[in-house]
């Protein structure tokens, strides 16, 4: 033992038993690195602070938008507004699966995974994963906040709610992959949280995330009504309230598809270049 | 013959229109070291990069450990292992848990990848620090557990890509000591340096990149013979008669630097016995020598010598 751990011969171990792995493996093993930073709940609080300062002002401030002769009779507004926060904060979070992805490029650890025999396409299917778990986490515990503090308990019941949170949980995952690819060329940090606030805010708002988009102003409506955005909060909030309509549903997670099948042909080719 | 680890023939790579490598070629036996030296932007990095197959070539074939780079990347990643410029270790996680991640990667178990982990941060002198997180290593020990972790899958090639860039000499020094045993156990190294101490210690052939091309391909002291020029200097003492020594010396078929006769002599000289026929020139005309040196040839020399003519080219 002494003689063969003092040098790193070729011989000490059974080196060509380590062919290679499964693409299976290298995910698993990859999401599990990325997991184990949960581990450290800064993360994880910094990221729910956000939504959850959202979800409380918008909860009390836009309250009276329920009294508008456009609301929906007998609704309370929190359980209009809760499946559009978790459509909005599914979709904002995406862009951290693009963050950590341009933190590896950094890093450097990118520069090893591809120097070794795997699969690039691990590495990113890894981070989409890791950041699918995480956003579900923290959707749950906007869910759990929601339903103690604010009295959310839509029509559909727990199934619906769940629903909606996995509608969600589908859209923030197909989004993932357009910040992974741009993480992949763009590679700053900066310009890519840029990217995702100039996105994201305006679509948010000019939807029917917190009003009926009835009450909004003729151009604004044409806006909200051809935001995808809109299509995807009315499935969630029609799951949530126990009122599925499901050509939205099907209409959000076909579109997820396409966007992750899209995002992933330029993350994978960006990615590649050292 | 012996057999070739690494085999590169006539490799080009262009980066828009700027000609990154141009016809590179190079063969490095098992068991040996190749020293790759050019200063910055001269092509060492993509050279590094092609060859472990992160960038294609534009043209020419090249093949590592007997694989070929386009048709077999895999393999040839399986049976390499690289430390770029940059540490590339993951700061998030301790050492122990980078060489799991890595080894789990290279198809190990994990209790092969636990096992193998320890072994190498015990040898590496990582194992106080093995349960830190890697953010708070120094520099030294990120490189360390860099270049462990280029071993786990105990590789046939490796590539060091300035490998002791911005290393204090201690860690420098013990890196090498690194090297040279990976080598004695039959490795192949190819490594890439500005420096030329590095590269006269351990590398057996020497490639000099200067923008792009090959300039120069050898041995140390082969490269050293081609370029470099041993000289004898002398100082002769104030008694002795300089124009006497200069013409004893020209007699000896001596061909001293100095046009006119000086105190202070330069003479170029072949073999080392040739330091001998000087002091014998000097001492048949009773010239008193009050300091004498012998100046052998450095790499530096080289280095600079061959990127010079090719600057004024």
């Amino acid at each position: 033992m002494t003689t063969t751990t003092e040098r790193p011969t070729r011989t000490d171990a059974p080196a060509d038993a380590w062919g290679g792995t499964s693409m299976v493996t290298q995910i698993t093993v990859l999401t599990g690195r990325s997991l184990r930073a949960l581990r450290d709940p800064r993360m994880l609080i910094m990221s729910i602070l956000q939504p959850l300062i959202m979800l409380t002002l918008f909860s009390q401030v836009f309250r009276s938008v329920a009294e508008s002769p456009n609301f929906p009779k007998d609704l309370d507004y929190i359980d209009y507004l809760m499946p559009a926060i978790l459509v909005t904060t599914g979709s904002q979070a995406a862009m951290w699966a693009g963050v950590g992805l341009a933190n590896d490029l950094k890093n450097g650890a990118l520069a090893r995974f591809r120097t070794l025999p795997i699969n690039m396409m691990s590495v990113l299917a890894a981070r989409s994963l890791f950041d699918m778990v995480r956003n579900g986490l923290q959707l749950s515990i906007l869910l759990i906040a929601a339903t103690l503090l604010f009295g959310f308990g839509p029509a559909g019941g727990v199934l619906g709610v769940l629903a909606a949170l996995a509608l969600a949980l589908v859209i923030g995952w197909g989004l993932a992959w357009v910040f992974l690819a741009l993480a992949a060329w763009v590679r700053n940090l900066e310009v890519m949280q840029m990217i995702g606030m100039v996105a994201m805010f305006p679509l948010m708002f000019a939807s029917s995330a917190f009003v009926t988009t009835d009450s909004l102003p003729g151009w604004l409506r044409v806006i909200a009504e051809i935001n995808p955005l809109t299509y995807a909060i009315d499935a969630s909030r029609g799951l949530a309230l126990g009122d599925p309509s499901w050509s939205p549903v099907f209409g959000a997670l076909i579109t997820s598809g396409v966007i992750a099948a899209v995002g992933a042909v330029f993350a994978f080719r960006g990615v590649r270049k050292p | 013959m012996t057999e070739l680890m690494i085999e590169a023939e006539h490799v080009r790579k262009v980066f828009g229109d700027v000609v990154a490598l141009d016809d590179v070629s190079l063969r490095v036996p098992k068991g040996t070291v190749m020293g790759l030296l050019g200063h910055n932007g001269a092509g060492k990095t993509t050279l590094v990069n092609v060859l472990t197959t992160v960038l294609p070539a534009e043209s020419g074939r090249a093949s590592v450990a007997g694989n070929d780079l386009t048709t077999a990347p895999d393999k040839v990643r399986s049976s390499i292992g690289v430390t770029g410029q940059f540490a590339s270790v993951d700061e998030l996680l301790t050492g122990r848990q980078n060489l799991i991640l890595v080894a789990r990667l290279l198809g190990a178990s994990p209790g092969q990848a636990r096992e193998r982990a320890s072994d190498l941060l015990e040898l590496f002198d990582l194992a106080d620090a093995a349960d830190r997180k890697a953010s708070t290593y120094s520099g030294g020990m990120k490189r360390r557990l860099d270049l462990a972790t280029s071993l786990l899958g105990h590789p046939e090639v490796v590539f060091l890509d300035e490998p002791t860039t911005g290393l204090d000499p201690t860690s420098r020094v013990s890196l090498w000591e690194i090297v040279e045993r990976l080598v004695d156990d039959g490795t192949t190294v190819l490594l890439t340096t500005q420096y030329m101490e590095e590269a006269d210690r351990l590398a057996d052939s020497i490639t000099v990149l200067s923008n792009g091309s090959v300039v120069a391909a050898g041995t140390a002291a082969e490269l050293k013979a081609d370029v470099g020029q041993r000289t004898v200097a002398v100082t002769l003492t104030g008694e002795s008669d300089p124009a006497a020594a200069l013409e004893s010396l020209r007699r000896k078929g001596l061909r001293p630097m100095n046009e006119k006769p000086q105190r202070a002599l330069t003479i170029p000289v072949g073999a080392a016995s040739d330091v001998a026929v000087v002091v014998r020139a000097l001492d048949d005309v009773d010239a008193e020598v009050s300091e004498l040196n012998v100046h052998e040839p450095t790499l530096d020399d080289v280095y600079l010598a061959l990127t010079r003519t090719k600057t004024a080219a």
